[in-house]
């Protein structure tokens, strides 16, 4: 979960969409290609090991975890079973229950996105076309908090929703609005610094035009600046997505009290008993990586986009 | 466009009010209405906690009493906090730059095959992973049992091309001894081989009794009863069996019909210079034969391969150093001492922030001005030079983002320490913002303490906030 | 200094994409040589492919006697200034013109004296230390120019080097070029799309259209006897008139006037073409004489061009800038005959 760094493309609306295929200008010089070739092989099969292994192990009976590898599984191909996750799944929405788990990584990261995603539109929205004084001051700071720490809030935000659950009955601490908030706020800063860059990128010219035929600035937010930006505020939302779907440190402190947990929550506490539960391990992880993976084959050109236009969070 | 196209700067907002002149406070109104929502989110959830952080830093573990600079001093006094300090210090010297490093060769190199979009597609994927799902993979792969992790497993196959196990391994490392299996008739060796106690000479046999093996190994190897030797002119025979009779305990020294025979041992013939005169197989009773051996007087040996155990797998996860052995005095020593669980762990990490690096580095490569590269290579540039004295210069401003963001992302990492460290050596493999976490949320909770952490922690990403900002103002 | 030979030079991409076809062009030493066309007609692929930027599919490039298609671009000894200049954003102009000679290994002393005779020439002596960005477009130009001179080479390879200057300092660099051909007395392959560049400064011109070669020859033999129709069109200004005319018996006849053609063709149909020039207000064979309505009126100073109507065709004249016409007039004009041009109507070949 680390920093976004402002020193990156900015989206503008124009641009070529940027996908992962671009040829180099380097490309006409070809020496040695079969050796480039082997080389790159292999170290695609390095990088897929370690997926198509947690792939194997969810698939394999528990009973040969200890026995072999699940590389054996390779070669002997009927070891392979859904057992595993249909035990998993039978267990319906037990409390603390891997689908009960991914329910609450839903329902933590699907109102994250949507508030991060719109809120980021409103307020790059002021910045880039409001005409306040003190905007390019607010922006700064905003820039500034992109590498903040998560830490550094924790402890103050646990505090702040004792207090506030003092004061009005409602203590979010434990909740999923709780957790909610928490991440949008560490969403907004790259969100905003996101939709600015692209917002900067529509002629101002387009704005005025709507304001001289008579546009409030809601209309003008929603008509002209809005499906403009969908193109960025794709690219944000499958980020959020997939930052708040991978986040264990804020749930686990936020959710602490919670009988419900997050998948990461899940898996992590399954991994206080490895050796007796690595079946489950291996099926929670399969699991938890799967809506990324959809979210990442579906939606990659937006999803690379996102990383270009800011680093990762 | 130019390297820097990567990373150009937000176009700064339309500067000064721009027509409109009787717009007046409605129009600021819908603007700060905008601007609201996000406003008071930012400032309740991040801007005054910053403040909060750095006033509970002063206070007790609960953020009631002021405390002064306690936590501090304590922080900085404590070593199994100062460990943190040392892992972060090596992540934050070894990660960024591999990692760039990585990127850059994969995304110099996959620009010149058919499939590169393959090719990045399956080293990027890993970053949709979570840090935790990533570590638990991880865990398997350095797994210490060479028959679940495959590191360990590859590194068996390998040892035991060069060096296979004996039928009865004798695991040295757990406390076990080959001197231990003696029995009847033989006598611990040198070097973990046993030798007959007695020398034996042409036509005629010995017995070596040996204890210890469990019968269920002795039938994998297809050992079968034990039979006595018959003595042959011109050869040494003899036997090693199993000296333990489950019916008769006390029986030792004799050969019973509930005794196995050892199948498939080693055996070497040696003459009383020690030269080898021979070597044997035991066959399946553990009765062995030496041909044509002339006069003299010989000592049958238990070759140490029967015994060896082989690779038996390294603890990846472990906590012990790789503490180079050289000359270096010992603040060398200490200093470049790197936790095993540490390069492990920074392995697993290389994995998922490869492709991030391969893709930011991949565009900053495809913004290079085509021409420029071509006019070098007129200019009589090899392909090696214009890598270096083109394409890497116009390129630095994308390295430095690269490795910009991976300092600030590995000074915050948390994820994979707690979920591929194992307990044991999770101490060793502390890092700040793990800390902060253990002492703000496990336990009894000690929050000045933490906060303390975490003040040391923003001070830390203070530089990249400086720069940060400085790059948006030009 | 030596010559350029492309010898049936193909280039395709893919099997059914050839952007490069057939290509055989002998280029003296010292010439200057411009390849000219329209974009995308494959002028700059053959450039490229000479400078050893891209593969030769098929057919083979000579420098002098050496046959350089599987000779690494460095080793080729040539110079080449881009299109967008190319200049090594982050060097010094000194060290832009100094780079291709490190790259031989030169010693410093003969770099620097040849950096700082070659700036001097160029008026860039002053900015040796700067970087490209700091100069004006003109300075780049000069930059890169002086980056090809440096290394002394055999061939001079130019890719639209003026295309990206405003139109004044466009005027000036074409002349400044011309000199500089003669000084260095080195082979100039210059590619262009503006065939003015084409015909105020080549010894020859390379005329290409769709991958195919369509013509060489000096200006005054692309101008005067031009082999095509495509040639005849894309070579003066204002273009030539080209009007659908039938033959017989020596006269050809167009919807508003005939004309008696000055060698015998067979009978057919055909485009018979003349340049505006040689249609004016002077009538030297009422024969051939044709009346204008006159729909638009270009007055630069020195001429006047009439756009307009004869009969059916459109027709461009250039008449006397004295004459006061207005749009909308009818005028009398004649026709010198003893340039015109008839193209075959299926080859466009040119058979007059």
């Amino acid at each position: 979960m680390s920093a976004v760094s402002p020193a990156a493309k900015p989206l503008a609306p124009a641009t070529k969409p940027v996908t992962l295929k671009r040829r180099s200008p380097l490309s006409a010089i070809r020496p040695s290609r079969a050796i480039l070739n082997i080389v790159l092989i292999v170290s695609a099969v390095f990088w897929l090991v370690p997926t198509i292994g947690l792939a194997i192990i969810s698939l394999r009976p528990e009973s040969l975890f200890q026995q072999s590898g699940w590389w054996t599984a390779l070669s002997a191909p009927a070891q392979l079973t859904l057992t595993n996750y249909k035990t998993l799944f039978s267990q319906g929405l037990v409390t603390g229950g891997v689908l009960d788990s991914l329910v609450t990584s839903l329902e933590i990261t699907v109102p994250a996105t949507l508030l991060v995603t719109v809120i980021s539109s409103l307020t790059a929205y002021s910045l880039v076309f409001g005409r306040w004084p003190g905007r390019s001051v607010v922006f700064l700071v905003i820039v500034g908090l992109l590498v903040v720490p998560v830490q550094v809030a924790l402890i103050p935000v646990v505090q702040e929703y004792r207090a506030f659950g003092s004061l009005t009955g409602y203590n979010p601490f434990g909740t999923i609005p709780g957790v909610v908030i928490f991440h949008v706020a560490f969403g907004l800063p790259f969100g905003i610094f996101l939709m600015y860059n692209f917002y900067s990128g529509i002629p101002k010219e387009m704005l005025e035009a709507g304001r001289i035929d008579g546009a409030g600035e809601w209309q003008l937010f929603q008509r002209v600046a809005l499906p403009l930006g969908l193109p960025a505020a794709a690219s944000l939302m499958i980020f959020q997505f997939i930052w708040v779907w991978n986040d264990l440190l804020v749930a686990l402190i936020f959710l602490a009290s919670n009988p419900h947990y997050t998948l990461t929550i899940f898996l992590f506490n399954q991994t206080r008993t490895l050796a007796a539960n690595y079946w489950i391990i291996s099926t929670g992880a399969m699991i938890s990586i799967f809506i990324p993976l959809i979210v990442f084959f579906s939606f990659q050109r937006y999803f690379v986009r996102g990383v270009l236009a800011g680093a990762v969070k | 466009m130019t390297a820097q196209s990567a990373i150009t700067k937000p176009k700064a907002a339309p500067v000064s009010a721009a027509g409109n002149p009787g717009g007046g406070w409605r129009d600021h109104l819908g603007s700060l209405a905008f601007l609201a929502p996000g406003a008071i989110i930012l400032l309740a959830i991040t801007v005054y906690p910053l403040v909060a952080t750095a006033r509970n830093s002063f206070y007790d573990g609960t953020a009631t009493n002021y405390v002064g600079l306690a936590n501090y001093k304590e922080i900085f006094s404590t070593s199994s906090i100062l460990v943190t300090f040392r892992n972060n210090v090596i992540w934050v010297l070894v990660f960024p730059f591999v990692v760039t490093f990585i990127g850059l060769v994969y995304g110099v190199l996959s620009e010149r095959i058919r499939w590169s979009t393959a090719f990045k597609t399956i080293i990027f994927m890993p970053i949709v992973f979570s840090a935790t799902a990533s570590a638990l993979v991880w865990r398997t792969i350095f797994d210490l049992d060479p028959h679940v992790g495959i590191v360990n497993a590859a590194i068996q196959t390998a040892s035991d091309w060069v060096n296979p196990p004996g039928f009865y391994p004798i695991d040295t490392s757990t406390g076990q001894t080959v001197a231990a299996l003696a029995s009847t008739g033989v006598s611990p060796g040198p070097q973990n081989t046993l030798q007959s106690s007695s020398t034996v000479t042409s036509g005629n046999s010995v017995e070596l009794g040996l204890i210890g093996v469990a019968p269920a190994t002795l039938q994998l190897t297809g050992s079968q009863t034990a039979v006595e030797p018959t003595q042959t002119p011109g050869s040494v025979t003899g036997l090693v069996w199993r000296d333990f009779s489950p019916t008769n305990p006390t029986a030792k020294g004799q050969v019973l019909p509930d005794e196995l025979g050892f199948a498939g041992l080693k055996l070497t013939l040696l003459q009383s210079n020690g030269s080898s005169a021979g070597t044997a197989v035991t066959d399946a009773h553990g009765d062995f034969k030496f041909d044509g051996v002339g006069s003299g007087n010989y000592t049958v040996q238990i070759d140490a391969s029967n015994f060896s155990s082989g690779f038996t797998g390294i603890f990846w996860l472990g906590a012990q150093s790789l503490t180079p052995t050289s000359s270096l005095n010992q603040t060398a020593q200490a200093l470049l001492s790197v936790p095993l669980v540490d390069i492990s762990m920074i392995l697993a990490y290389l994995w998922i922030w490869a492709g991030f690096a391969m893709v930011i580095i991949g565009a900053g490569l495809a913004s290079l001005d085509r021409e420029v590269l071509e006019a070098a290579r007129m200019d009589g540039a090899g392909e090696w030079q214009t890598f270096r004295r083109m394409t890497m210069p116009m390129l630095a401003p994308v390295l430095i983002v690269v490795i910009v963001t991976m300092l600030i992302n590995v000074l915050k990492i948390f994820d994979i320490i707690l979920n591929m460290a194992p307990g044991s050596s999770q101490g060793e493999a502390n890092t700040l913002a793990l800390a902060m976490y253990n002492f703000g949320f496990t336990g009894l909770g000690n929050w000045g303490l933490a906060s303390a952490l975490a003040v040391i922690l923003f001070i830390l990403v203070i530089p990249a906030i400086v720069l940060n900002l400085r790059r948006i103002r030009g | 200094m030596a010559s350029v030979t492309f010898d049936h030079v193909v280039k395709r991409y893919t099997s059914d994409v050839t952007v490069v076809k057939d290509f055989n062009v002998e280029v003296a030493d010292k010439e200057f040589m411009v390849l000219v066309g329209p974009s995308g007609c494959g002028k700059s692929t053959a450039l490229r492919m000479l400078a050893g930027l891209e593969s030769i599919s098929e057919g083979s490039i000579r420098i002098g006697d050496r046959e350089v298609n599987n000779i690494a671009a460095k080793d080729r000894d040539i110079a080449m200034v881009f299109q967008s200049y190319a200049l090594y954003p982050h060097m010094s102009v000194y060290d832009n013109m100094a780079f291709p000679l490190q790259m031989q290994h030169m010693k410093k002393e003969d770099i620097e004296k040849r950096v700082k005779s070659a700036s001097a020439s160029l008026g860039l002596a002053n900015f040796l230390d700067r970087k490209p960005r700091a100069l004006s477009g003109g300075q780049r130009q000069r930059v890169a120019l002086g980056r090809a001179i440096v290394r002394n080479p055999q061939v001079f390879l130019l890719d639209e080097p003026l295309s990206n200057l405003d139109a004044k300092l466009r005027g000036q660099t074409r002349i400044e070029l011309q000199k500089l051909h003669r000084e260095l007395g080195t082979t100039f392959i210059y590619v262009t799309h503006d065939q003015v560049e084409a015909m105020t400064m080549g010894d020859r011109i390379a005329i290409m259209n769709a991958g195919i070669l369509q013509q060489v020859g000096t200006p005054g033999e692309i101008y005067d006897h031009p082999a095509n129709i495509f040639v005849a069109g894309f070579v003066g200004t204002p273009t030539m008139n080209f009007v659908p005319a039938t033959v017989q018996d020596g006269v050809a006849t167009a919807s508003g006037f005939h004309v008696k053609l000055p060698k015998a063709l067979p009978a057919g149909k055909g485009t018979l073409g003349f340049r505006p020039e040689t249609v004016t207000d002077r009538i030297p064979d009422p024969d051939s004489s044709m009346e204008m309505n006159v729909e638009v009126v270009e007055r630069l100073g020195s001429d006047q061009f009439l756009y307009g109507k004869v009969g059916g065709d459109s027709v461009t004249a250039r008449i006397d800038p004295r004459i006061k016409v207005e749009p909308g007039d009818s005028i009398k004009l004649g026709l010198d005959t003893r340039t015109l041009h008839f193209f075959d109507s299926e080859t466009e070949l040119a058979l007059l």
